[in-house]
């Protein structure tokens, strides 16, 4: 039975600087696809490190979506990541506290309970330095694609363990 | 002149860059901390209204939110001429003190204790809430996380939202407390207590007790005899959220004790044109550089400036580590019974320890307060009162937080400045990676990881918060250390491997 399985999907970003809310502005949208649902939530974060761990804790399948900035791929790139991947979105970790392979490998020490699937997909953005609250145009362009994405897995999951 | 280039550095919010350059004989000639500049706040706000900020503010940073909520609220309060009933600024407090414990124990478990806990020396990959998970104990992270889902539950009841909070109005909060939420805080406040004394006693196990790290704590290496900033309350006590601001001198004379509304008369801001940060300092001693001294405007504001201004803690067993902390450096108190400074600023991470004490029976006492459950928690503004111009301070954990607007007659910014925590500590920054670099650089002498850490460990001391800059991950780009020749020709390239 998959009736009881609780998925996760985490906006992480700065809602005001420009393209680095390209996570938040993802999860906004999906509100109007998935807000009813009882089995998944949505959140939005700003920092990542333990607090992103924390976020999703108690979850069976979590994806996270994030701005990256690497300089060497077009603005609006899609790339999809899982935590054992060297993950080079922005927020994954917090300088604040510590990165994300850190903040897992300390909630497995604790038993603290983790998804069994974490997906990251990272959005190359364009304008981060910048206040402002729109994205730019290729990063708009971007959350229609991430959000294909995360559907297709989620229903592909949910196909599968229906077998 | 050879170049020494550290970046990223690890383990702080926004993406810094230091930068050592070597005279011809390999002795540190200038040290840079570079920030880089975010564009267009002021512009971003400028034509909204007054009443956003409290919102707007506390998304410019994602660690510390609460600060900018509680110095924009105040500047509200400010701007609308209204006085909070006496319910409201204790919920404010309350709340604001639940953040204190959350981000003080992260600060010291996650970022800046690992350096002590796992050892100025140990691999960089170790120095984390794992390395110290590993070297005291499975429990003790435990706690580290309880210790932050308590406190956020608690800013989440208190605030409406879990991370950035929307519950302050001008003239109050737009909650109140039930007695059900009341006796969960003052549990939590109990835990937090034990938590706050536990960690006191662990940094007295592991750190005072180990002479090498006693050693690194009380030596040369990163003292700054600068001015001492902080918020005191009426009997001069150190306050997180209200009071007067006051500033010593480096032997602890009083220099001013000023409100906050006039934070223009005391606080000059200097550009430089090697960075976009300007570096705030004392207006009435005057810039002079980055040197310490009397005669230098150079002042910081940081848990152990804040205890050097302070006649003593409002809360009784901070009182005792307040002073456990001044006789470990020899202070003794002058003819105004207050404590000679402490200028070792490694000594920091101990003072936040002692404000984590403090938050802690800060909050539970504010918990207990029978008044916290008042339904009173609003005074309605009236319009036609608006003044103009309001300005709200709190002590940020890393250091006094000023908001100032000015708006037109009907509440539309015109202007907006803020002087945030990390922003006063600057030039000390800039002067304690010098320092430390001065101390460990000689003669062109191999850098080894240690010392580039002990490097590190300079500004860390400070928990900088430089937010909404761009975020350097660990591991995003290798830890790269470049040594150039005059020309800028690479010589050697050490590193740390993501």
């Amino acid at each position: 039975m998959t009736t009881t399985e609780k998925a996760t999907i985490i906006g992480i970003g700065n809602p005001l600087l420009t393209d680095d809310a390209v996570g938040i502005a993802t999860v906004r949208r999906l509100q109007e696809t998935l807000g009813g649902r009882d089995d998944i939530v949505l959140q939005e974060l700003y920092t990542g490190g333990i607090r992103l761990m924390e976020a999703m804790a108690g979850f069976d399948r979590a994806w996270v979506v994030d701005a990256m900035v690497t300089g060497t791929v077009p603005p609006g790139t899609l790339r999809r990541f899982s935590p054992a991947d060297f993950v080079a979105t922005r927020h994954a970790a917090s300088s604040h506290d510590t990165d994300l392979a850190t903040a897992l490998e300390t909630a497995r020490l604790l038993g603290i309970r983790l998804p069994r699937e974490i997906t990251i997909w990272g959005v190359e953005a364009a304008e981060v330095g910048q206040f402002g609250e729109t994205l730019t145009p290729a990063l708009t362009m971007a959350v229609p694609q991430v959000i294909a994405g995360i559907l297709g897995e989620l229903s592909a999951v949910g196909r599968s363990s229906c077998v | 002149m050879e170049r020494i280039s550290i970046d990223p550095i690890t383990r702080l919010e926004g993406h810094g860059r230091i930068e050592i350059f070597l005279d011809d004989a390999g002795n540190v000639a200038n040290a840079y901390f570079q920030v880089p500049e975010l564009r267009g706040f002021e512009q971003f706000c400028i034509g909204r209204l007054a009443e956003e900020m409290p919102i707007i503010t506390n998304r410019i940073c994602g660690v510390c939110p609460e600060a900018h909520h509680m110095a924009s609220v105040k500047a509200l309060d400010d701007l609308f001429a209204v006085e909070p009933p006496p319910a409201a600024r204790k919920i404010r407090e309350l709340l604001y003190m639940a953040f204190f414990v959350t981000d003080h124990t992260t600060h010291f478990y996650a970022l800046g204790g690992p350096d002590f806990i796992v050892g100025p020396d140990a691999p960089p990959g170790e120095r984390n809430i794992l390395g110290v998970a590993r070297k005291v104990g499975l429990d003790i992270a435990r706690q580290v996380i309880g210790c932050r889902s308590r406190n956020h539950h608690i800013i989440q009841l208190l605030s409406g939202r879990g991370i950035h909070p929307v519950a302050g109005v001008p003239g109050g909060w737009s909650r109140q407390v039930t007695s059900a939420e009341q006796a969960e805080i003052v549990e939590a406040a109990r835990q937090n207590v034990e938590f706050a004394l536990f960690t006191l006693q662990l940094f007295a196990d592991i750190v005072l007790a180990n002479p090498v790290y006693r050693e690194l704590v009380t030596s040369d290496l990163y003292l700054h005899r600068t001015y001492s900033m902080g918020t005191v309350d009426g009997e001069r006590r150190g306050n997180f959220y209200d009071g007067l601001v006051r500033v010593v001198d480096p032997d602890g004379n009083e220099l001013v004790t000023y409100p906050p509304s006039s934070y223009m008369d005391h606080i000059a801001e200097r550009v430089e044109p090697w960075t976009y940060l300007k570096f705030p300092y004392l207006k009435n001693v005057g810039w002079k550089g980055f040197v310490d001294g009397p005669e230098s405007g150079v002042y910081t504001a940081t848990p152990l400036s804040r205890l050097n201004v302070a006649d003593g803690m409002a809360t009784p067993l901070a009182q005792e580590h307040f002073d456990r902390l001044f006789a470990t450096f020899g202070s003794t108190k002058n003819d105004k019974g207050r404590y000679q400074p402490v200028h070792h600023r490694l000594a920091t991470h101990w003072a936040r320890l002692v404000e984590l004490l403090y938050a802690a029976e800060r909050m539970l006492e504010l918990a207990e307060d029978p008044e916290i459950i008042s339904p009173h928690v609003r005074t309605i503004p009236d319009p036609r009162g608006i003044k103009g111009s309001g300005i709200g301070s709190v002590e940020a954990p890393r250091g006094t937080l000023t908001h100032h607007y000015v708006t037109d007659k009907r509440g539309v910014l015109q202007q907006v400045n803020l002087i945030v925590g990390t922003t006063n500590n600057y030039a000390p920054m800039a002067m304690s990676v010098k320092r430390a670099a001065e101390g460990l650089i000689k003669g062109g002498v191999v850098i080894e990881e240690g010392l580039l850490n002990r490097i590190e460990m300079a500004f860390r001391l400070y928990d900088p918060c430089l937010s909404c800059a761009t975020h350097a991950l660990p591991g995003q780009m290798p830890f790269r250390l470049l040594i150039r020749d005059p020309q800028g020709t690479i010589l050697r390239e050490l590193g740390r491997k993501p």
